[in-house]
């Protein structure tokens, strides 16, 4: 009988022990404040041309314009989560040239929304970088997600004639981009 | 007749949650008869045992080697995003895992062999789930943080992808059979029935960002990465329908699955038990020897080659006739041509996760004979057995180990059980493995005239704040059993 009542006792704690589990305070709402930006780095447009490309071009000037669908912003997905970004441009210039550069973004309309402009003196030392900032502060987010396109317009601003002593003499456009988005 | 198998199995699929591959608790715990499941060398006493259906044996358990439920919920004030950077991203690495494994037994039975008494019999069914993700964290932090700012120059893993899953319904039939009063041995055949199984194990490459060779950036990827799934396009395709007979239509194609319908394989299970003397016994097991071949119902997705790009580039003279003004989609193609995503049907064979049991016990405070009596300390015993069985008190260690898709997870454990006469026996363990080093388990077996229950709870220190816990396991189920003609 004791023997029994030993048992019992046992195993009334044993469940005791085994269900009397407690947990502090969980607030499952918590996970609606995540937030999710991450950066995204690309490059966008290079263009390389030789000074005896400018040259072959005569006195038209103009001897490079392009007009590129670019949808990589408006595609929907980006254009719902684009906070901000930066377009970062590179030139190096080792021709004799003075070279025009005129970068314009296009609506799907054909529409210009924005123009980037560079004047490139010729045999610069270093290389030539500029930031623009879209989003708070800076030109308008808008600009990027609704650009359909791209129209690079490049040009010499100087004689067709002259050759540069510098070995490989080339004008060189670089650009890439950093995008914060929402991804949550 | 048919409406009530369908419950069960409705009711089988719902239940199937969380619960522990390592039952250190159940192991060798040989009043039970589901001991014999983990070593089919068992010592075996019953003359024959049925489980309750569905009642005999669930166990649920999950577990993580990195953040906890209380880690990032906790009603603590503190922003979640920086609790997901502090406890999530900065803390846990690849290594570390989710993961969530259930069984639930829909029949189980035993009987000793008429003929040779020496030999016990065992068959049944049970249903298992087991998925294993570990934490992919490159991606995560690709997801997270980006290409761009500090990660410029980082290489980010896609070999962090690595996740494996699977719903089986287990045929099974074991023999038991004690070869002389020191050695017992057994084995297991079975036959699996798979519901679903993915997996995509074996995935390599990187993705980088980097400054380019001529543009500000390059961005390169090389990738050999696959997931590969065996019946879940079944699944997908009923719940995507979305019809009035969607439930109808997903409880037939599980039932079909459960009863052979879908991806068959076979495995088998050996283990032993060795008196070293009359007061030490040795036993080891090996679980789930085997494979499913997976031809029905397959969906592979690939992700093979190598790209790299600057973005649109444009060289003068040679692209000066190149009027094209759809350069950026054919850059994207380019990329999508070296990196083709692609969907095939092709067959494969999936391996159950292997598990390996060993132990050594040492039993001592023997018994007086009356309170042992109808103990069902049945053959091993009474036919000459050693005095394994009538002890008060056992004590020993325990090695667990499970092949895992990132190698063997080993988890070693203490136990010490002590017998309370006839009808009660209770036993302690403490386990050491990846998810937990203060892990406490108590169990108790319970043996009422032929009804025998018994209850297993693992981590039960975490109990004081469950949601903080790494690991979280419990067991319990109900058989009825005999010995010998009682």
């Amino acid at each position: 009988m004791k023997g029994s009542r030993c048992r019992l006792l046992v195993v009334l704690i044993f469940f005791l022990f085994l269900f009397n589990s407690c947990s502090e305070k969980q607030d499952f709402d918590q996970f609606e404040d995540l937030s999710i930006t991450p950066t995204l780095a690309s490059g966008i447009f290079y263009l390389e041309s030789d000074e005896a490309t400018i040259n072959a071009a005569g006195d038209v000037g103009v001897f490079y314009v392009q007009t590129i669908n670019f949808d990589a912003f408006n595609e929907e997905f980006v254009a719902e989560r684009l906070l901000e970004g930066t377009i970062q441009y590179e030139l190096e210039n080792t021709t004799t040239k003075r070279i025009g550069i005129a970068i314009e973004f296009l609506d799907e309309n054909g529409d210009v929304l924005d123009v980037e402009s560079f004047i490139v003196e010729p045999n610069m030392p270093e290389v030539f970088t500029r930031d623009v900032f879209y989003g708070p502060g800076g030109r308008s987010i808008d600009i990027l997600t609704t650009t359909s396109s791209l129209r690079i317009a490049v040009g010499n601003l100087s004689d067709s004639t002259s050759v540069s002593t510098t070995s490989d003499p080339k004008i060189k456009l670089s650009s890439g981009a950093e995008f914060l988005f929402r991804l949550k | 007749m048919r409406k009530g198998i369908k419950l069960i199995f409705v009711i089988w699929f719902g239940m199937h949650a969380l619960y522990a591959q390592n039952k250190q608790l159940l192991y060798d715990f040989n009043e039970i008869p589901q001991s014999l499941m983990l070593n089919p060398g068992v010592k075996t006493s019953e003359k024959w045992h049925v489980g309750i259906p569905v009642l005999s044996g669930l166990s649920f358990q999950a577990g993580t080697s990195g953040v906890t439920v209380n880690d990032l919920f906790a009603d603590d004030g503190i922003d979640f995003t920086t609790k997901v950077r502090e406890r999530v991203l900065d803390a846990m690495t690849r290594k570390d895992d989710f993961s969530t494994t259930n069984q639930i037994e829909g029949f189980y039975v035993g009987f000793r062999g008429r003929n040779r008494p020496d030999d016990y019999y065992s068959f049944g069914m049970y249903g298992e789930t087991d998925i294993i993700v570990y934490w992919p964290k490159d991606l995560v932090l690709l997801a997270f943080e980006g290409n761009g700012g500090a990660n410029i120059g980082r290489s980010f893993d896609l070999g962090d992808l690595n996740l494996r899953g699977e719903m089986v319904n287990v045929f099974h039939f074991g023999v038991n059979r004690k070869l002389s009063n020191d050695l017992t041995v057994g084995a297991r055949a079975k036959l699996y029935s798979s519901i679903f199984q993915f997996q995509s194990i074996h995935n390599s490459g990187s993705f980088r960002t980097s400054p380019g060779q001529n543009n500000v950036y390059v961005s390169s990827i090389v990738a050999d990465m696959q997931l590969q799934t065996a019946g879940v396009k079944g699944f997908y395709d009923i719940l995507d329908e979305d019809t009035s007979t969607t439930t109808k239509d997903l409880t037939s194609l599980f039932t079909k699955r459960v009863l052979l319908g879908g991806n068959l394989g076979l495995g088998f299970d050996a283990g032993f038990s060795y008196n070293l003397n009359p007061q030490t016994t040795i036993t080891a097991s090996i679980l789930d020897v085997g494979f499913i071949y997976n031809s029905k119902d397959i969906q592979n997705y690939t992700l093979r080659g190598n790209a790299s790009t600057e973005g649109i580039t444009v060289f003068l003279p040679e692209d000066i006739n190149d009027v094209n003004n759809d350069l950026w989609q054919e850059l994207v193609d380019d990329i999508e041509e070296t990196l083709p995503y692609e969907e095939n049907n092709s067959g494969y064979i999936s391996l159950r996760p292997v598990k390996v049991y060993g132990s050594i016990r040492y039993d001592f405070g023997e018994a007086n004979g009356r309170s042992m009596e109808n103990c069902g300390c049945g053959v091993n015993m009474e036919r000459g057995g050693g005095k394994s069985g009538i002890y008060r008190n056992s004590l020993g260690g325990q090695l667990f180990l499970m092949k895992r898709p990132r190698g063997i997870q080993p988890a070693l454990t203490g136990f010490y059980q002590k017998r309370l006469g006839r009808t009660l026996s209770l036993k302690t363990t403490y386990t050491v493995d990846k998810y937990s080093w203060t892990n406490v388990g108590l169990g108790l077996n319970l043996q009422a005239g032929p009804v025998n229950f018994y209850i297993l709870g693992d981590n039960l220190l975490s109990y004081r704040n469950v949601a903080d816990s790494h690991y979280a396991s419990l067991q319990f189920g109900f058989n009825i059993i005999s010995w010998n003609d009682n």
